[in-house]
């Protein structure tokens, strides 16, 4: 397991769910499945402590548990990746907001929150709080219907539950059908009774998938890349494609089935502001399946021809692009020149490199041994045939292995994420007295305008940081902005990554 | 690699018929030619053509110039000759094979001491006087910098030897194939961005930016940024750099030729290099303790300032 991972993992533990549960998830991390005796003994934290940290672990669903071999003690396991997915939260959020509007976008930060609730009772809370923010025309059927919409639409999903309790480790199950059947809420049972509990859905909890998100973020990858490839139009066609791609093809596929591209016509042609790919439209296809880029193919010559898109190999092409990028600002143009070359010829030496690089030989030598000792590039010796002496007895070819480069740098945005954390961290730390003093300053003034103050007293409480001290804030304010920002955009480059290597 | 030598070859296929021609001529008359001769003989022939093969003759010893009551004359010299050199002895016959199957990529020093089995001061003996006769020459090497190469003196020493139009003295000029690259990549942008302008669909717009290697070659002579004269297939080599750094797309048409043209990436820069440390150089050896963590690095410091 890899040890920047284990540091990411502890520190987001740590943040959210304090000292005692990152210290059971860290024991986890490092020595894998394990019972809660095991936990204990190395830990060395009391039985409770530990117990209730698992639960705490087990609901978020960082853990899971399974029986060991005679059904009576539960071994436990952490999900790292689960933890990661905490810092793409604000990206789930932002994107039910954009798809389904800010009720629904309410609705899933509760349940991000909570990791699961019942329909009826999530209902119910976010629409007590949209009234507490003054959003009036907040009403339980939209809020149901916003709900139901979200279930089969698939962003949220049953939670096993447990159908025999009379074992010792309980085993959670849920039947497929059940996964997305829109829960039974009776409106007028939450509007009578608000307080009550006890509701008609009251066993049944719901949670995020993630992996239909997943999805979401996949498609638009590819719909962005062939907008910025080619152009909008081009990535409309691609969009329209991916949406037809889902009434026959599994989404996780390799190779999509079979489009037929009469649909993809029909549905642009009803589009109005698609215009400009409805007068173009064959050519556009001719463009896109021309490239040599070959990731969507023709299949099939019948009504008008259908295509096929190649998830695996999209990917595998980005996850190119991402490795040939980082060696560019890593290192320079020559070394991204020379690793791109490799990557065309396969295997290839030395000599051949300056030559068709173009480089200068000592230059090409020192980039192409730069790369090799940073693990981009990858050395294959081969012996000569005729046992000579001397410097030509046998000769080098490079090569490059990209799924350990992906892996590699996937470390690399580990250990990237780390230091954006312990910085962040480390500037909270070292700003704390006047970042305390900011917060007190406000709870006060907060607490004088509802009292009634006057605009005067108001302005004294704020006189009460000074100017410098405003600058520092300003400051810090727009350092811990700068680290969220650039954290998503790791984030992103970890989701390309990993996407390039659960096709493999 | 393959196709540029391959346009060398031709283009010593097509003078060697000519070079011919002019051999038997000079063959069949002892007393020498004059340049009436030649043109009386060979009609079909252009005057720079015949400068050139002319020049090479003299140059490797195949003809001598003299001049005989203000006219000048060639005069065919027998190479063959030239390899029962007076006085040659033993070892320099072995040594003469060995540099001879050596070929135009001549051959080190030290494969001819081990091949010839000469001890080092015989050797150097041995080539001096094969040099001095003008029967082998050394030649340097850009591969490898101080490394000679000995091959047959009328050779033409292959590509890989001199290194071609990008080697000025065994050094590679780099910034010179730089620029070229550059104004390369230029002239298939602005070629793009035409056919956008013009528009007419997607397809008509990508068909319009595909460039030949010899359009190109077009547009770098008229810029008249390089001094040696370059040829198609030396650009053609240019334009691979371009291709490498993933600013064009090659594509082979349908005569076989390459068509270059302009291209985007799939994915904008990707975040983990807009970090400080996804490009950097001491990331293996950053961690909580020691000199180099992240609270007290200051590439850290100076991107938060920025
Ligand atoms: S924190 Fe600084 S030293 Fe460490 S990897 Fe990042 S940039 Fe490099």
């Amino acid at each position: 397991m890899s040890v920047q991972l284990g540091k990411v993992v502890s520190f987001i533990l740590l943040e959210r769910f304090g000292p005692l549960v990152e210290r059971v998830g860290t024991y986890l991390f490092e020595y894998g499945t394990n019972p809660l005796f095991c936990i204990k003994k190395f830990t060395d934290l009391p039985i409770p402590k530990i117990k209730e940290s698992l639960a705490i672990l087990v609901k978020y669903q960082l853990v899971t548990f399974a029986p060991n071999k005679n059904d009576s003690v539960a071994n436990y396991t952490l999900h790292p990746n689960k933890v990661l997915l905490h810092l793409r939260y604000p990206k789930y959020i932002n994107m039910i907001k954009k798809k389904f509007g800010d009720e629904a976008e309410v609705i899933l930060e509760e349940i991000l929150q909570k990791s699961y609730w019942t329909a009826s009772e999530v209902i119910l809370h976010v629409y007590e709080k949209l009234k507490k923010d003054n959003k009036s025309n907040v009403t339980l059927p939209a809020l149901r219907d916003n709900f139901v919409s979200l279930v089969t639409a698939k962003y949220l999903i049953r939670v096993p539950y447990n159908e025999a309790d009379d074992k010792a480790v309980p085993s959670l199950v849920v039947q497929d059908h059940e996964l997305h059947m829109a829960p039974p809420v009776d409106i007028m049972e939450l509007s009578t009774n608000p307080q009550g509990g006890n509701y008609k859905d009251k066993d049944i909890y719901w949670t995020v998938n993630f992996d239909r998100f997943h999805q979401d973020m996949r498609d638009k990858i590819l719909v962005n890349a062939f907008t910025q490839k080619f152009d909008e139009n081009a990535g409309e066609l691609v969009k329209l494609l991916l949406r037809q791609m889902y009434i026959r093809t599994e989404p996780w596929t390799d190779v999509s089935n079979p489009i037929p591209l009469l649909e993809i016509k029909d549905l642009v042609r009803k589009q109005a502001n698609l215009k400009l790919l409805n007068s173009f439209f064959d050519q556009y296809v001719n463009v896109i399946e021309q490239d040599s880029s070959n990731l969507i193919r023709k299949s099939g010559e019948a009504s008008g021809g259908s295509f096929q898109i190649f998830l695996k190999e999209a990917f595998t092409q980005f996850a190119w692009e991402i490795v040939e990028q980082c060696v560019l600002e890593k290192f320079d143009s020559k070394a991204a020149r020379i690793f791109r070359l490799v990557k065309l010829k396969k295997y290839i030496d030395s000599d051949l490199i300056q030559q068709q690089a173009m480089i200068p030989a000592k230059e090409a030598k020192k980039l192409t041994f730069q790369l090799l000792e940073e693990n981009f590039l990858q050395i294959q010796e081969i012996k000569k045939a005729s046992t000579g002496t001397g410097p030509h007895k046998s000769f080098m070819l490079f090569h490059i292995n990209l799924e350990n480069v992906v892996r590699m740098l996937l470390e690399l945005c580990y250990k990237t994420l780390y230091n954006i954390m312990s910085r962040r961290n480390h500037e909270r730390t070292v700003n704390k007295r006047i970042i305390d003093k900011k917060q007190r300053v406000d709870t006060i003034s907060i607490s004088m305008r509802s009292q009634g103050a006057t605009e005067e007293q108001l302005a004294d409480i704020e006189d009460m940081i000074t100017p410098p001290e405003k600058e520092i804030l300003e400051k810090i304010d727009k350092m811990m902005k700068r680290l969220n920002t650039v954290e998503l955009e790791v984030d992103d480059t970890i989701f390309l990554l990993q996407m390039y290597l659960v096709y493999q | 690699m393959g196709d540029s030598s391959e346009v060398k070859t031709e283009a010593v296929e097509e003078v060697s018929a000519l070079e011919l021609r002019l051999l038997e001529l000079a063959k069949s008359n002892v007393e020498g030619i004059s340049n009436d001769d030649i043109k009386e003989q060979i009609p079909d022939i252009s005057l720079p053509e015949l400068t050139n093969v002319i020049n090479k003759f003299l140059k490797n010893g195949t003809f001598e110039l003299f001049k005989t009551k203000d006219k000048l004359y060639y005069k065919y010299k027998d190479p063959s000759k030239k390899t029962a050199v007076k006085g040659a002895d033993n070892e320099e016959k072995v040594v003469y094979k060995i540099i001879e199957e050596a070929g135009n990529k001549g051959i080190w020093i030290r494969d001819i001491r081990f091949k010839s089995n000469l001890n080092m001061t015989q050797l150097n003996k041995v080539l001096k006087s094969l040099e001095t006769k003008k029967i082998i020459k050394a030649v340097k090497s850009v591969s490898a910098s101080k490394k000679k190469v000995y091959m047959l003196y009328d050779l033409e020493p292959d590509s890989t030897v001199t290194g071609g139009a990008w080697y000025q003295d065994q050094d590679f000029e780099s910034e010179f194939v730089d620029v070229l690259s550059q104004q390369c990549q230029r002239y298939l942008s602005e070629k793009w961005e035409e056919s956008v302008k013009k528009g007419g669909g997607p397809l008509l717009i990508r068909n319009r930016s595909y460039a030949t290697a010899n359009d190109v070659h077009k547009f770098i002579s008229e810029l008249g940024i390089s001094n040696v004269p370059l040829t198609v297939a030396d650009i053609e080599s240019i334009l691979y750099t371009v291709v490498l750094d993933n600013n064009a797309e090659r594509i082979v048409a349908t005569n076989g030729s390459y068509l270059y043209k302009a291209v985007n990436r799939f994915l904008p820069s990707p975040g983990l290099v807009k970090t400080t440390c996804g490009i950097c150089p001491v990331a293996n050896r950053c961690g909580d303790m020691g000199l180099i963590n992240a609270k007290a690095c200051t590439y850290f410091t100076e991107w938060l300032n920025q």
